[in-house]
């Protein structure tokens, strides 16, 4: 069986170099019951080790609320959020970004 | 110091964001001392508090006391003997009789401070961890504890021989930042980094006890790691969440292999009645399902599989949702998980890095070897022997109490420490090192493979041949790999490869002094259980195996348990019987611990 592969787009920005912010598209195999997070983490592992999201800390039961991220147009948390096709993840404050999803608290 | 971006003085600087930092900084602020609290990710939401189920142990008298449906006819003798035959005897006695002590006067302020309550048994309060750690943040900002998220410590600093700050990386935006302080508190719980899957939440990389083996302070009981049994292992977005856990122990279920045998039936009955009904399940279920899967007879993610059991699948789910409504546990919607299970479905499980028994040695001031540094909760060692059946939770807030007071008592008394700038710039230097390479290797990759490592061979099951073939690892690692840790990129904001480059020296340096312990042990005590030693040999192990820096290398040696009140038992005894006994040694009184 041929696993499936999405697009994830990505908000990308590091305000202290990057004029403005832009997307990068990470083709990632989809695997049973993956999360955003999971995917992130995906990317994370095999793909970019540049891209920052708040995972250092995340708890993963919904509680800590440090993987808060825009999914698709709609905030949500990332360890929560099952993925099943092609999604778009943008950091929840895009005007404190601190680097590409990771948002200054506050 | 030019690698510095701020520096910060406090009398008395706290090291973790969880229940038992959270009760240390109380304590201190109490005493009247400027107390800032560093976490590494959100206070009272990071660490491993507010993962906890969760429950506070105290004796049952003293519970129904309190106004609870405790068993009245306990006393803190009975829990006292309890937590020492539970622990295999190698409690540190007199930081058991703390505990017992201690615990009504902690969960009796912490009602006052406004814990939310769901429900009591014979000795135990069950709440949740973020009820624990809301009530805990909030006292600590009425008595003017200062926070600061996202800070993660980097190392200890000393001057003349005594604490004089800690070197800390400030997360989100790369600063570093020297604290300069009379006396630090770490409370920076486990390690459960080292391990995958792992119940602990992702910044658990055993940073404070690396720290304080550095400062050469003693460590002891690195080779007894709990395995929470039951823990997801598949599908990947649960992986490592405990679920599961709590149906098997609250609900009920069964457990079975690949072969589709029964896995616990084989076992002693009464070792099956408490490893079932209790929390010795973790030790004993842990080891049965890895023993299941040595023998081949594994699911395909390395555990076994999880069934409601002979019981209809309507009662099945009216028990779970009564205690939790619509499937939900935390923050998460477990209905998915009920489909699975529904009509003879399954969820493969297995055992996960849960609770450390070891750590950074500890008096009954919460003392630790070197001047200025306390430790208080999970970091410490010996409080729960070889084996922790009773809460931690009970544990975070009787150390943390104690370690914040002793720690401010120390900061009244003595002067600001100077800070030895060329100590500093070394460390910073080093800190700075992985940003400035260019290839090598990657921290996640490598962390993954350490990960997989640990689990194999310093699991719940262990043999010397495992043990060796790590520590062979670990040489090779610390020798050309750590060396060249690189990241991706150079900005130091929120970067988390390098986050990870960090935490990786911590977590290797800490798997070598756990493996080198439980090479040692020669025997199976508690959670430590060797296949090639499956006894537990009471005339020559009831010591404390302690670890201490020396230079570069490590200085391993033993000490005889400390027993106040309970006599040691003597004789080498097969290890399943030793916990069969150690089980029918439970007093009269009940309840799930």
């Amino acid at each position: 069986m041929q696993q499936k592969e999405i697009n994830v787009k990505v908000f990308r920005f590091n305000p202290t170099i990057d004029k403005e912010p832009h997307y990068k598209v990470y083709k990632v195999p989809l695997m049973e019951g993956m999360s955003v997070l999971d995917v992130l983490d995906y990317i994370y592992e095999n793909i970019d080790g540049s891209i920052a999201y708040y995972d250092h800390a995340a708890c993963r039961h919904g509680i800590c609320g440090g993987c808060m991220l825009i999914v698709n147009g709609k905030p949500c948390l990332a360890c929560q959020t099952p993925v099943s096709g092609d999604i778009t993840i943008e950091p929840i404050n895009p005007k404190r970004v601190i680097r590409d999803l990771v948002c200054a608290k506050g | 110091m030019k690698l510095i971006d701020k520096l910060i003085t406090t009398d008395v600087l706290v090291v973790g964001g969880g229940g038992a930092g959270l009760r240390a900084a109380i304590g201190a602020a109490e005493m009247g001392v400027s107390t800032i609290l560093i976490s590494k990710g959100p206070v009272a939401r990071s660490g491993a508090s507010p993962l906890a189920g969760a429950d506070l142990t105290l004796d049952g008298r003293s519970l129904h006391e309190l106004g609870f449906p405790g068993d009245p006819r306990d006393t803190k003798d009975k829990f006292f003997n309890d937590i020492v035959t539970q622990g295999f005897y190698l409690n540190d006695q007199r930081l058991v009789e703390l505990y017992v002590e201690d615990a009504p006067k902690r969960v009796k302020e912490l009602l006052d401070w406004g814990l939310k309550v769901s429900s009591a048994e014979e000795r135990a309060i069950f709440t949740s961890g973020e009820s624990i750690t809301n009530a805990l943040l909030k006292r600590a900002r009425e008595v003017g504890v200062e926070t600061m998220d996202d800070v993660m410590l980097i190392d200890i600093l000393t001057c003349s021989g005594r604490v004089s700050g800690a070197l800390c990386l400030d997360i989100m935006n790369g600063d570093l930042i020297v604290f300069k302080s009379k006396a630090i508190v770490l409370a920076t719980g486990g390690w459960h980094k080292a391990y995958s899957p792992n119940a602990g939440s992702r910044e658990l990389s055993g940073d404070g006890i690396a720290a304080a083996y550095r400062a050469e302070a003693e460590l002891a009981n690195m080779e007894f790691v709990t395995f929470i049994c039951n823990a997801i292992y598949w599908p990947l977005k649960w992986q490592g969440l405990i679920f599961p856990y709590l149906l098997h122990l609250l609900v009920g279920g069964k457990l079975v292999n690949s072969k589709g045998e029964e896995i616990l039936s084989k076992y002693d009955p009464t070792i099956v009645k408490f490893g079932t009904s209790m929390e010795w399940n973790k030790s004993f279920i842990s080891i049965a399902t890895m023993l299941e899967v040595l023998e081949g007879k594994g699911a395909p993610h390395g555990g076994v599989y999880y069934e409601i059991g002979d019981i209809t699948w309507e009662e099945f789910e009216s028990r779970v949702t009564k205690r939790y409504p619509n499937w939900r546990y935390k923050g998460i919607d477990f209905s998915e998980f009920g489909e699975m299970l529904r009509d003879g479905g399954s969820i493969e499980v297995g055992p996960a890095a849960e609770y450390f028994e070891g750590g950074i040695v500890v008096n009954e001031k919460m003392e630790t070897t070197i001047q200025g540094l306390y430790a208080a909760g999970e970091c410490t060692s010996s409080l729960f022997g070889a084996n922790r059946v009773a809460a931690a939770t009970t544990e975070m807030l009787v150390e943390g109490a104690i370690a914040g007071e002793s720690a401010a008592q120390y900061a009244k008394k003595v002067g600001m420490p100077e800070i030895d700038e060329r100590q500093v710039e070394k460390l910073g230097e080093k800190v700075l090192s992985p940003l400035k390479r260019k290839d090598g290797i990657k921290p996640a990759e490598l962390r993954k493979r350490i990960q997989k490592m640990a689990h194999a061979k310093l699991g719940p099951v262990r043999t010397r041949e495992g043990i060796e073939e790590l520590l062979r690892f670990i040489d090779v690692v610390k020798e050309k790999e750590l060396p060249k840790l690189y990241v991706s990129s150079e900005s130091r904001k929120y970067n988390k490869e390098w986050v990870e480059a960090i935490e990786l020296e911590n977590i290797i340096q800490i798997i070598e002094l756990s493996a080198k312990s439980a090479l040692m042990r020669t025997e199976s005590r508690g959670v430590h259980y060797r296949l090639d030693h499956p006894y537990t040999d009471n005339d020559n192990w009831l010591k404390e195996i302690v670890v201490k820096r020396v230079n570069n290398g490590v200085n391993v040696v033993t000490r005889p348990v400390k027993a106040t009140k309970l006599p040691l038992p003597c004789g080498v005894i097969p290890y399943w019987e030793m916990m069969k006994m150690m089980m029918k040694m439970h007093s009269d009184i009940g309840g799930h611990h």
